[in-house]
């Protein structure tokens, strides 16, 4: 391919059209911005949801007096409801697991170092397949002997009046994100799309000419889909050199001041490089589709 | 103009450097663009009728042939299709009815891909010039030559030669916008001459041009027909016609009124 010529063209006509490769420029900025800031805040809200909803599993809490055979027993008819449909799966924590998991929540560790021996009692982490049913597995294990009784709900734990409200706000959070990402993406592409138009108008003269000389489709369009890849491209830089600021100078701090209570944030969301990465490339993208399809209207004849 | 100017005009012999690369380019021309050669007619109409919508009438019903080598001026008051004509042989429209064949090609068969192929071999020179604007002389034309993918080796040396044919050597690297009129007609005609195609069309060239500058167009048109080039030259310029004594098609309200060689603008004698 004739990439040279056509990365001269490109640049050449970057050049004799500063004003408007700015404006699309800035438009990419701006586009790229918004959608910086709102897929880590969406991927965080995600993952805060998928933790609150890890919590509708129902513990079951073994007393540590209780037998091997009791525990069995228990584990036993759990797995009988696992084989009946109602489980979906189930895990045992052992009371040092569940020591290590709260030392993985607390910023200052130091606390537990305060206490006698281990507190917590082991338990079973049991997922029901349906958690608004999670009364039915509840009343199934009542009465095992393993069960310590002394525990909240009476050894078997589950939120039965916030289930169903938790899992339809979890529901809405995540299908109007969704919507409201593509919403975004759209109106992206489209006020780039004007752009690019704008700067092809300015120069449909030239095209005509370029078609009159027997210029073929692609050899017009190539230097303005790597145009348009330039423009996205340093938009999306720019743009993520200013997400990069706001993470270090905004929300680093804020988050660090949340943490310094006594427990720590651990949902997590998209690491800055990876979305760099993907602002980048999106940038590159929709300048190159952008100008492209925009110069199919003036490609006809 | 006296008839001095008459005999000028004419006597403009291409140069040695204008012919050597015409022959040495025709079997390049063929490979690259679908003209094919032969001694058959260059452009042949057959009852070609072109409406716009339903009631504006381009042309209407016209037959016409032009042999290769030929030169034709192609008169007519505004609005009687010579610019249609124009616009048929490079397929910028299609005919309503009738063939339109160029170079052996039925444009009506081309397909929309292999019309910048068709136009490569095709030059072509407006009444605005239509240079690109921001570029050089010398880009300009070398523009032509990129398209049809020459290589920079190439390019370097047929561009100074057709500059130099053109009588542009100076102006190499002018922007347009810093030329006069003739000067640009002159470039537009270098750049629709430098790959050196078998039919090159005129629309009203000279049309904003003084009467001494378009003498020197006229001329330019004349050697390049010299090297065998087939001309199509629409144009409201009586003198100039009547001075040429050339083969002259009129049209009137889309039809051809009138086809004979060395003619005048005019039937009437002057």
């Amino acid at each position: 391919m004739r990439l040279g010529f056509f990365l001269r063209e490109a640049i050449r006509s970057i050049r004799s059209n500063v004003a408007i490769s700015i404006a699309a420029v800035v438009t990419v900025m701006i586009a790229v911005f918004i959608l910086g800031t709102f897929i880590p805040s969406y991927l965080y809200v995600q993952s805060t949801v998928n933790q609150e909803k890890s919590r509708l599993d129902i513990q079951v809490y073994v007393a540590d007096a209780a037998t091997t055979p009791q525990v069995s027993a228990l584990q036993g008819s759990i797995a009988n409801l696992q084989t009946h449909g109602q489980v979906k799966s189930f895990s045992f924590i052992s009371k040092d697991q569940a020591l290590a998991k709260l030392k993985s929540e607390l910023s200052d560790q130091t606390i537990l170092s305060l206490l006698p021996n281990n507190p917590l009692p082991a338990s079973f982490d049991v997922i029901p397949v349906d958690p608004a049913r999670d009364s039915q597995i509840a009343a199934a294990l009542r009465g095992n002997g393993a069960i310590d009784t002394t525990m909240p709900g009476q050894g078997i734990d589950y939120a039965a009046t916030t289930t169903n409200r938790l899992l339809s706000v979890a529901k809405f959070i995540q299908y109007t994100g969704f919507v409201l990402i593509l919403i975004l993406l759209i109106a992206a592409v489209l006020l780039i799309g004007n752009t690019i138009r704008l700067s092809i108008f300015a120069r449909r003269r030239e095209v005509e000419v370029m078609r009159l000389v027997g210029a073929t489709n692609w050899f017009i369009r190539w230097p303005f889909v790597i145009e348009g890849i330039i423009c996205g491209v340093a938009g999306a830089v720019v743009s993520v050199f200013a997400l990069y600021l706001a993470k270090v100078f905004i929300v680093q701090p804020w988050i660090d001041s949340n943490s310094n209570q006594l427990t720590k944030d651990t949902a997590s969301t998209i690491s800055f490089s990876a979305l760099a990465a993907i602002l980048i490339v999106a940038g590159g993208l929709v300048g190159a589709f952008g100008s492209g399809v925009t110069l199919r209207r003036f490609l006809k004849v | 103009m006296s008839t001095d100017s008459d005999a000028e005009l004419k006597s403009a012999e291409p140069s040695r450097s204008s012919r050597r690369p015409a022959r040495d380019t025709e079997r390049r021309i063929d490979r690259r663009s679908l003209l094919r050669s032969g001694d058959g007619p260059m452009v042949t109409f057959e009852g070609v009728t072109k409406r716009y919508g339903t009631d504006v009438l381009g042309l209407d019903d016209v037959s016409v042939s032009i042999d290769a080598g030929e030169f034709v001026f192609l008169v007519g008051a505004s609005g009687s299709g010579k610019s249609t004509f124009i616009r048929l042989l490079i397929k910028e429209l299609d005919a309503t009815e009738g063939t339109v064949i160029v170079g052996g090609r039925d444009l009506g068969k081309l397909r929309r891909a292999k019309v910048p192929y068709l136009r490569r071999g095709i030059g072509c020179v407006f009444q605005d010039y239509k240079l690109l604007p921001g570029r050089s002389v010398y880009e300009n034309i070398a523009y032509a030559l990129e398209v049809t993918g020459d290589a920079p080796r190439a390019i370097r040396r047929k561009v100074p030669e057709i500059l130099s044919l053109t009588g542009l050597s100076d102006k190499s690297d002018r922007l347009p916008n810093e030329l006069s009129g003739g000067e640009q007609q002159r470039v537009s005609i270098a750049r629709a001459f430098v790959n050196h195609p078998r039919l090159l069309i005129a629309d009203e060239p000279t049309g904003n041009l003084d009467p001494d500058t378009s003498i020197g167009i006229m001329q330019l048109l004349y050697r390049i027909n010299r090297t065998g080039t087939t001309v199509v030259m629409a144009t409201h310029d009586r003198d100039m016609v009547d001075k040429m004594q050339m083969r002259v098609i009129a049209l009137e309200d889309g039809r051809i009124v009138r086809d004979e060689r060395k003619a005048s603008y005019a039937t009437v004698e002057q």
